[in-house]
C-alpha cells in the first residue's frame, strides 16, 4: 500500500484530489500520461532535503516505485483482459507546470529534461508524471480500466481521465477511486447493461420516488387496466423530462434542482392527501403524468454524473436507465399490491381508514422532507429578475392554462352537448 | 361552443399581451444594459465556520491555481466579548479573565483556506492555533507578525504573510499546510523607514519596513513586496531565496525616508509613496499596480520599475486614503481593474487600458454586500471577487457576477 494521506496537523481537512490521465490506443500499443499529486506518494517517503524540498537527484532512485505503485492501482483492460507495462518512465514536476493541458505537452514534458538538482519541490506540492506503455491487439479493441489508489479517499479522489479513442475527439470521465472496472468505449450492450443496473439501483435508492408510487398504487387492489394506465402515465412523464434534462433541455440556475426536490415532495403530499380525502382514479392517470414531468428532473440529478459512461450510446443509455428504473418500480408494485391486498383483507377496518392510516404516514414522511427541501430552496440565489424570463414564465403559465383548461373543461362541454344531443329527439 | 370559443379567444390574447410585455421589456432591458461589470453578494459565503471559531478582522485575502480562497485574520483583534468560549483572554500577554464568558466564540487560526462553495479546507498558524509559534513556527528564525497583514499564494502553493505591527519587519513564506520555508527580514530590526535597504537581515536579505502585501511573478519566480507602512517602495526579492532582486519608489524613483511628510493635499501629486505602500499586483501583461493609498491614487510601472502612468482616485478623501487593494478581472485582457476603496467603502471598478472609473458597489454598512474598512480583494478565475475587512467589519465576503449584465 504505497498511496495515503495522512491528515498532517490537526486542523487539516483534505481537499479533493484529483490523479489525470491521457488514456490513447494507437498502433498496438495503449499510451497513457498520468499526473499522481505527490501527496498521495506519502508513504514512498521520497528523500528530502532542507525544510522538505525533495532531493530531486537522490528521488530519481526511487522513481521506479512511484512508477510500480501507480500502476498496480490502476489496472487497464483490453476487452476484458488486463494490460501488462512494458515500458515507463517518471519524473517529479512543481505545481505550477501546466503540461497536463494535453497529451502531447504530457509526453514531451515526462520525456523531457529533468528539474535541475536545486529546484526547490516542496514534497506535497507537485506531482508525480509518469508515462505507462501497454502492448495491445487493436486501437480499436474495448478498453476499460480499474483506478482504485487510495481506496478510502472515496469521493474526495477522482481520477480525471481523458479518453483519446483511435476514431479521433476526446471522451472525458471523472471517475471516483474504487468504484471498479470502467468501460472507455463501452459497445452498446455494455451501456445498456450498466444503465439499466444503475436506474434499477437507483429507484430503488430513491425513497420518494418509492413513496410516490406507494400512493399511486394504494387504491388498486389488482394490475388492472386504470392500474397499467397510471403507471404507464408516470413512465412516459418521467422518460420525457429525464432524456430533455440529458440533452441540456433544462434551466441551468442553482435554484433549479432545490425547486424539484420541493416539488417532488409536494407531490407526495398531494397524492396521499387524495388518497385520505377522495381518491379521484378516473384522472390519476392525468396527475400522474403532471408530476412525473417533474420526478424525472429528479431521477436526472442522479443522473448526471453517470452520463460520462454513455460512449456513444446517449439514447440508447437513457432508455435503458428508463427501462432500469421501470423494472424496479414494476418490482416495487408487485411486491407491494399483495401486502396492501393482504392488509385490506384481513384488517377489520374499513378500507377508506386503511388507505387514510397509510397515506397518512407517507404525507407525514414527506412533509418533514418538504421543509427540509425548503430550507435549501429558501437559501438559494434567484436569478435577477429578469424581464424577458418573468414574461416567457408568464407566457408558459398562461400556455399551460390553455392546455388544461382545454383538456379538462372539453369533457364537461361534451357532456352537454350529448345531454343537449339525446334531449332533442323529444 | 361559445363559451369554449370566447375563451379561447380570451387565453390567446392574454398571450398575445404577455407577449407584447415581454417584448417591451426585453427591448428595456437591453437599453439600460451598460457596459460595466455588476455583482450580487453571496450572503451564505462563507459557510458557518466549525469549532466555535470567529474571525477577527480580515486583513488579506488571495486565490490560488485551484481557485481556493485564502484568507489571514487577526484572532488578536477578537474582543473580550466576542471571544466568550475562550477560556483565557487575552489570548497573549497577562489574562484578564481566566474563565469562559459565554458559549460563544473562539479564536481561530489565521490562515484559512475555503472552496468557492464557502467550505473551510484548512486552518493553521498564529497565536490561535496550539502549537503553532511553539513548534512550527519559532523564532528567532520564523517570527509571525504581531499584527498579520496581506496573504499571497503563488504558483506553485507557496504562501507568503507581511504584517503591520510595530516591530513586524518582516514577510514569511510556508508551506500550503503551514510548514516554515523562509523569513525575509526581521522581526523589530529598526524604527522608522529603511527604504534602501537590500542585506540587512541575518541571511543577507534586505530589512522590510512593515510590509503590507506580496505577489510572486510566475515567470521570473520573483517576490514582489509592497513595502509598506514604513518603507515607501516597491521591492523585489528572489521567491526561492528571498535575495535583494531591486526596488523603487513613486515615479519609478529612488525612495526617500527623510523628507518632511507634509499633510496630505489633493491639489498636489506627491513625488514620492506616502505610508503605506499597501497593495502591488501584477498584470499578465506585465504592468506592475502599485496602491498608494493615502495618496489616492495607483501607480502602473513596468516589471523593472519604469514609471508607466498613475491614476488618481476620490482625491478629496482625507481619511486613511482610498486605494487600498488592487485586483484585475479574469478575462483575457484583464479589461477592469478593481480598487478596494476602504475610505469611502465601495469597491470601485475601472478600464484598466486607461483607469477610467466606470463604476462601484458596495457602501458604507454592516449588512451583507455592504463594507466597513474594506481592506483587500481577490478575484477567482469565474469572476467572482472575494473581499476582507478590517477594524470592526471583521468579515469576508463574495460577490458574484451578474452574469446577464456581462458583455
Amino acid at each position: 500500500m504505497f498511496f495515503a494521506v495522512a491528515p498532517a496537523f490537526a486542523h487539516d481537512i483534505p481537499g479533493e484530489m484529483r490523479v489525470h490521465a491521457f488514456v490513447k490506443p494507437e498502433g498496438q500499443r495503449l499510451r497513457i500520461a498520468v499526473r499522481v499529486p505527490l501527496e498521495l506518494l506519502l508513504n514512498l517517503n521520497l528523500p528530502k532535503r532542507g525544510p522538505g524540498y525533495l532531493d530531486l537527484p537522490a528521488v530519481e532512485e526511487s522513481i521506479p516505485k512511484a512508477i510500480a505503485a501507480t500502476a498496480k492501482e490502476m489496472l487497464f483492460f483490453e476487452d476484458g483482459r488486463r494490460l501488462e507495462l512494458t515500458r515507463s518512465e517518471g519524473r517529479i514536476s512543481p505545481p505550477a507546470d501546466r503540461s497536463f493541458e494535453s497529451f502531447e505537452r504530457a509526453l514531451a514534458l515526462v520525456r523531457g529534461p529533468r528539474l535541475a538538482a536545486s529546484t526547490d519541490v516542496f514534497w506535497n506540492q507537485g506531482y508525480f508524471d509518469a508515462y505507462l506503455e501497454y502492448p495491445i491487439a487493436s486501437p480499436q479493441a474495448g478498453f476499460a480500466v480499474d483506478f482504485h489508489i487510495a481506496p478510502g479517499l472515496r469521493d474526495r479522489l477522482k481520477f480525471d481521465l481523458r479518453f483519446l479513442p483511435a476514431a479521433g475527439g476526446v471522451r472525458a470521465f471523472e471517475i471516483p477511486t474504487a468504484i471498479g472496472r470502467v468501460a472507455l468505449d463501452p459497445r452498446w450492450h455494455q451501456a445498456a447493461a450498466s444503465f439499466v443496473k444503475s436506474g434499477f439501483r437507483h429507484i430503488l435508492d430513491g425513497l420518494d420516488h418509492l413513496l410516490f408510487l406507494l400512493c399511486l398504487v394504494i387504491p388498486f387492489r389488482r394490475i388492472g387496466w386504470t392500474l397499467v394506465a397510471v403507471v404507464t402515465s408516470f413512465t412516459v412523464a418521467h422518460s420525457i423530462t429525464l432524456i430533455a434534462a440529458a440533452y441540456g433541455i433544462v434551466p441551468r440556475g442553482a435554484w433549479f434542482p432545490p425547486l424539484v426536490e420541493v416539488l417532488i415532495a409536494a407531490s407526495i403530499i398531494y397524492m396521499a392527501l387524495e388518497n385520505v380525502l377522495r381518491p379521484n382514479l378516473r384522472w390519476r392517470w392525468l396527475v400522474t403524468a403532471l408530476f412525473g414531468l417533474v420526478h424525472g428532473f429528479g431521477f436526472s440529478f442522479m443522473l448526471q454524473n453517470q452520463l460520462q459512461f454513455v460512449g456513444d450510446h446517449l439514447l440508447l443509455s437513457l432508455l435503458a436507465f428508463n427501462v432500469g428504473i421501470e423494472l424496479g418500480q414494476l418490482l416495487f408494485i408487485v411486491l407491494a399490491l399483495p401486502v396492501l391486498a393482504l392488509l385490506f383483507n384481513t384488517a377489520r377496518l374499513s378500507e377508506r381508514l386503511i388507505t387514510a392510516v397509510i397515506s397518512a404516514f407517507v404525507a407525514h414522511t414527506a412533509w418533514h422532507w418538504l421543509v427540509e427541501r425548503w430550507d435549501t430552496l429558501a437559501k438559494v440565489e434567484w436569478p435577477a429578475i429578469d424581464p424577458a424570463t418573468l414574461a416567457l414564465s408568464l407566457v408558459l403559465a398562461v400556455a399551460l392554462g390553455v392546455l388544461a383548461w382545454v383538456l379538462l373543461g372539453r369533457p364537461a362541454v361534451l357532456r352537454r352537448r350529448n345531454a343537449v344531443a339525446r334531449v332533442e329527439p323529444h | 361552443m361559445k363559451r369554449t370559443l370566447l375563451g379561447l379567444g380570451a387565453a390567446l390574447a392574454a398571450l398575445g399581451a404577455a407577449l407584447g410585455v415581454w417584448q417591451i421589456q426585453v427591448g428595456v432591458a437591453q437599453a439600460d444594459r451598460g457596459d460595466r461589470p455588476r455583482f450580487s453578494v453571496d450572503p451564505f459565503w462563507p459557510k458557518p465556520l466549525p469549532n466555535l471559531w470567529l474571525m477577527g478582522q480580515v486583513a488579506g485575502v488571495a486565490v490560488d491555481r485551484q481557485d481556493h480562497i485564502w484568507i489571514i485574520q487577526r484572532p488578536l483583534t477578537l474582543t473580550d466579548d466576542e471571544a466568550g468560549a475562550e477560556s483565557r483572554y487575552p489570548l497573549t500577554g497577562a489574562a484578564t479573565r481566566t474563565t469562559p464568558l459565554s458559549n460563544c466564540c473562539k479564536a481561530a487560526p489565521s490562515v484559512m483556506e475555503f472552496d468557492r462553495s464557502g467550505k473551510l479546507l484548512r486552518a493553521w498558524g498564529g497565536p490561535a492555533d496550539p502549537g503553532f509559534l511553539t513548534s512550527r513556527c519559532v523564532a528567532p528564525s520564523c517570527e509571525w507578525p504581531t499584527n498579520e497583514h496581506g496573504i499571497y499564494v503563488d504558483h506553485n502553493d507557496y504562501v507568503y504573510i507581511g504584517g503591520n505591527g510595530g516591530p513586524d519587519h518582516q514577510v514569511i513564506k510556508f508551506t500550503r499546510d503551514g510548514t516554515f520555508i523562509m523569513q525575509i527580514g526581521k522581526s523589530g530590526a529598526f524604527t522608522g523607514g529603511r527604504s534602501n535597504n537590500t542585506n540587512g537581515d541575518p541571511h543577507g536579505r534586505p530589512l522590510l519596513g512593515n510590509p503590507a502585501d506580496t505577489e510572486v511573478d510566475p515567470v521570473t519566480n520573483e517576490l514582489y513586496i509592497a513595502d509598506g507602512y514604513q518603507n515607501r517602495r516597491v521591492l523585489v526579492v528572489d521567491a526561492a531565496t528571498g535575495l535583494y532582486k531591486r526596488h523603487w519608489g513613486a515615479y519609478g524613483q529612488n525612495p526617500v525616508d527623510d523628507t518632511t511628510i507634509t499633510p496630505y493635499n489633493p491639489a498636489v501629486r506627491d513625488p514620492n509613496f506616502r505610508n503605506p505602500v499597501h497593495c502591488v499586483r501584477i498584470a499578465d501583461d506585465g504592468l506592475v499596480y502599485v496602491c498608494d493609498r493615502v495618496n489616492n491614487r495607483y501607480q502602473v510601472f513596468t516589471k523593472s520599475g519604469h514609471f508607466v502612468s498613475e491614476v488618481l482616485y476620490e482625491r478629496d478623501s482625507l481619511g486613511n486614503g482610498a486605494v487600498w487593494d488592487i485586483e484585475l478581472s479574469p478575462d483575457k485582457r484583464q479589461r477592469h481593474l478593481y480598487n478596494a476603496d476602504g475610505d469611502n467603502n465601495v469597491v470601485s471598478i475601472f478600464e484598466r487600458r486607461d483607469g477610467v472609473l466606470i463604476g462601484t458597489f458596495g457602501r458604507n454598512g454592516r449588512y451583507a454586500g455592504q463594507f466597513h474598512w474594506v481592506h483587500n480583494l481577490a478575484v477567482d478565475s469565474k469572476g467572482n471577487i472575494y473581499t476582507a475587512e478590517v477594524d470592526t467589519g471583521k468579515r469576508a465576503q463574495k460577490f458574484m457576477p451578474n452574469e446577464s449584465d456581462h458583455d
